[in-house]
C-alpha cells in the first residue's frame, strides 16, 4: 500500500460519519425550525410536533452510526472524558444534552398536560443545543488539523445552512405525510418558498467554501477532487439542490390555487434535498486529503506510483 | 529525564526502506500499516533535480494536535516526551487521524492476510497478529512510539538500529553534550512544516 501523505486522501472516515453528520444537522435543524414556529402561534402547532418526532428519532438514530464507526464501541462511553481540548467530548456533550432536551420536549408535548410556559423554557434551551448540534457537525471537521480542505473555516457555516435546509425538507415531508392537505397547503406554500430562499443560501455557500479551498494549494487539491466526483456535481449539486430550488418554486407558484396536486412535487423537492445534504457530507469526508509536507529550502515533490503492486513473488496474479 | 528525539540526515539516507521494515518486524503492524514510512519524490529544478528520500515517521510532537483532539484521553505523552496511545483507553473514532498533519496514525479493524484472495493467514503471519493484537491493538489508534519498551531495554528505536546508511540518529534533545543535540545545532536541523505548530521532535538535516 502506498504511504500515506503528501495529498492522499484520508480513508478512516467515511458513511457512517457522514450519516452522523447528516442526521445530526437533520435533528437539529428540525428541532430548531419546529422549536421557533411552536412561538408563533397556534396554526404552526402542526410543525412543532412534526419537528419533534423528527428530531429525537433523527439524533439517535445517527449517535448509532457513529457508535458503529468506532473501532471499540463498548469504550463509547468515555467519549467525554476531555472536553477541555477536543471537539469530540464538546459534541458528545452537547448532542447528549440536545437529545435529553428534546426527548423532553417531545414527551411534554405529546404525552403529558403541561402548562406552556414550561414548553417555551425546554424549547429555548433546546434552540440553543441544537444550533450548537449544527455548528459543532461542521467544526469537528474544522478542527482537524491534517485536512487542509476542512479548515478554510467554512465547513461550519456550510455544515449549519445545510442542516438547516435539510431539517426544513424533513419537516415538510412529514407535514405532507401526516398533516391533512387541505389544511396544510398554505403552510407547505410558504414552506416551499422558506426552502428556495434556504437552498439559494446554500449555493452561496458551497461556491463560497470551493473559493475559499481554490485559494490554497492544499485545499485546492481536495477541491479539484470534489469537482471530479460525479456523486458531488450530479448527486448533490444538480439533483440535491439545482432540482430542489427549481421544484420548491415551481410548488410555490403552482399551490397559489388549491395546491393539492403539488404535494408530489413538493415531496420529490424535498426527498432530492434531503439525499443532497447526506452526499455533500460524504463528498467532503472523502476529498479530504493530507497536506504537503515541506521544509524551508527543502521543496519536496512526491513521485506519483501506480497504486495496485505488480504481481511478483509471494503475489498471485489477478484472477 | 531525557526528551526524546530524532535526527535524519537527507544526505546519507538513500531510499532503502530498511527502517520500514526493521519497524514492521520490531512491531509487527498489520498489511497497510507503516509507522516508519519512506516518501519517495524529488527536489530541486531541472536541471539540477534529484531523486530524494524523505523518510517519515510520528514526529512525537512537543504540541500533538492529535492528543489535543483525543475525546478519551488515551492519547498521551510520557515524561520523556514520546506520544502513546493508551489501548484499553481508546474507542477507536479516528480523530486523532484526521488531526494528526503528518499521517501518523493508523487504526485497523482486523488483522487481514497479506496475501491476497482471501488466504488463510501463515504461521508467521498468526503470531505477528498476536504479538500485535497485546501490544497495540485492534479497533484502537496505533502509532510509532519510539519503541518505548527498547528504549527501556537500552536498546535504540528499530528504524535507527537498521538503518544502514546511519542516516537516523537517535537522543536525548535535552542533553547538549548528545549526538542529537550537536547534529541539530551544527547542521541546523529543520523541522517538517513548522507552520503546523506542532514542534516535532524529529529533525532533518538537509542535502546540501
Ligand atoms: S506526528 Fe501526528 S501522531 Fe505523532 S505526535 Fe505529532 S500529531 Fe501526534
Ligand atoms: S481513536 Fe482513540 S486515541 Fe484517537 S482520538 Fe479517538 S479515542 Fe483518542
Amino acid at each position: 500500500m502506498d504511504p500515506k501523505v503528501n495529498g492522499q486522501l484520508q480513508h478512516d472516515w467515511s458513511w457512517l460519519i457522514a450519516a452522523y453528520l447528516f442526521l445530526g444537522g437533520v435533528g437539529g435543524g428540525a428541532y430548531t425550525i419546529g422549536a421557533i414556529n411552536s412561538f408563533m402561534g397556534e396554526e404552526l402547532g402542526l410543525s412543532t410536533t412534526v419537528a419533534l418526532w423528527i428530531a429525537f428519532p433523527a439524533l439517535l438514530v445517527g449517535t448509532m452510526f457513529l457508535i458503529a464507526d468506532l473501532g471499540s464501541p463498548s469504550r463509547a462511553v468515555l467519549a467525554a472524558m476531555k472536553p477541555k481540548t477536543s471537539w469530540i467530548a464538546r459534541g458528545t456533550l452537547i448532542i447528549s444534552t440536545f437529545m435529553v432536551l428534546s426527548f423532553l420536549h417531545l414527551v411534554l408535548h405529546q404525552f403529558v398536560a403541561v402548562d406552556q410556559s414550561v414548553l417555551n423554557v425546554i424549547a429555548i434551551a433546546g434552540i440553543v443545543f441544537a444550533i450548537g448540534t449544527m455548528a459543532y457537525t461542521g467544526i469537528l471537521l474544522g478542527a482537524s488539523k491534517g485536512i487542509p480542505f476542512w479548515r478554510t473555516g467554512i465547513v461550519p457555516a456550510l455544515f449549519v445552512i445545510s442542516a438547516l435546509v435539510t431539517g426544513h425538507f424533513a419537516l415538510m415531508l412529514g407535514i405532507a405525510v401526516f398533516g391533512d392537505i387541505a389544511e396544510t397547503s398554505a403552510m407547505l406554500r410558504v414552506m416551499a418558498l422558506e426552502a428556495a430562499v434556504l437552498v439559494a443560501i446554500e449555493v452561496l455557500a458551497i461556491l463560497f467554501f470551493l473559493q475559499a479551498a481554490f485559494r490554497q494549494p492544499d485545499p485546492r487539491e481536495s477541491a479539484e477532487r470534489i469537482l471530479r466526483k460525479r456523486m458531488f456535481v450530479i448527486g448533490y449539486f444538480i439533483l440535491g439542490l439545482a432540482a430542489p430550488l427549481v421544484l420548491m418554486l415551481v410548488a410555490y407558484r403552482a399551490m397559489a390555487g388549491d395546491g393539492a396536486g403539488v404535494v408530489t412535487i413538493l415531496g420529490l423537492g424535498a426527498v432530492l434535498g434531503l439525499i443532497g445534504g447526506l452526499i455533500l457530507r460524504q463528498a467532503v469526508l472523502i476529498c479530504g486529503a493530507l497536506p504537503t509536507l515541506n521544509m524551508a529550502g527543502f521543496e519536496f515533490r512526491r513521485i506519483h506510483r501506480p497504486k495496485e503492486p505488480k504481481p511478483g513473488i509471494g503475489m498471485l496474479p489477478p484472477s | 529525564m531525557p526528551r526524546y528525539g530524532m535526527v535524519i540526515d537527507l544526505k546519507r539516507c538513500y531510499g532503502c526502506y530498511a527502517c520500514s521494515m526493521a519497524c514492521k518486524t520490531a512491531n509487527h503492524t498489520p498489511p497497510g500499516v507503516f509507522w516508519a514510512r519512506v516518501l519517495m519524490g524529488e527536489v530541486g529544478k531541472y536541471p539540477n533535480a534529484v531523486r530524494q528520500a524523505l523518510p517519515v515517521l510520528c514526529m512525537q510532537c512537543e504540541q500533538p494536535s492529535c492528543m489535543e483532539v483525543c475525546p478519551t484521553g488515551a492519547t498521551q505523552q510520557t515524561d520523556e516526551g514520546v506520544v502513546i496511545v493508551e489501548k484499553d483507553k481508546c474507542m477507536g473514532c479516528k480523530y486523532c487521524i484526521m488531526a494528526c498533519p503528518y499521517g501518523a496514525r493508523y487504526s485497523v479493524e482486523e488483522w487481514e492476510s497479506y496475501f491476497p484472495d482471501g488466504l488463510p493467514l501463515s504461521p508467521l503471519e498468526e503470531f505477528q497478529k498476536k504479538a500485535w493484537e497485546e501490544k497495540s491493538g485492534v479497533g484502537v489508534a496505533t502509532k510509532c512510539d519510539f519503541c518505548c519498551d527498547r528504549i527501556g531495554d537500552g536498546r535504540e528505536p528499530a528504524c535507527v538500529e537498521a538503518c544502514p546508511a546511519k542516516a537516523r540518529i537517535f537522543g536525548d534533545l535535552d542533553d547538549p553534550n548528545s549526538e542529537v543535540s550537536i547534529l541539530i545545532k551544527k547542521e541546523r536541523g529543520q523541522v517538517l512544516n513548522p507552520e503546523f505548530g506542532n514542534e516535532p521532535k524529529v529533525y532533518y538535516l538537509l542535502p546540501r
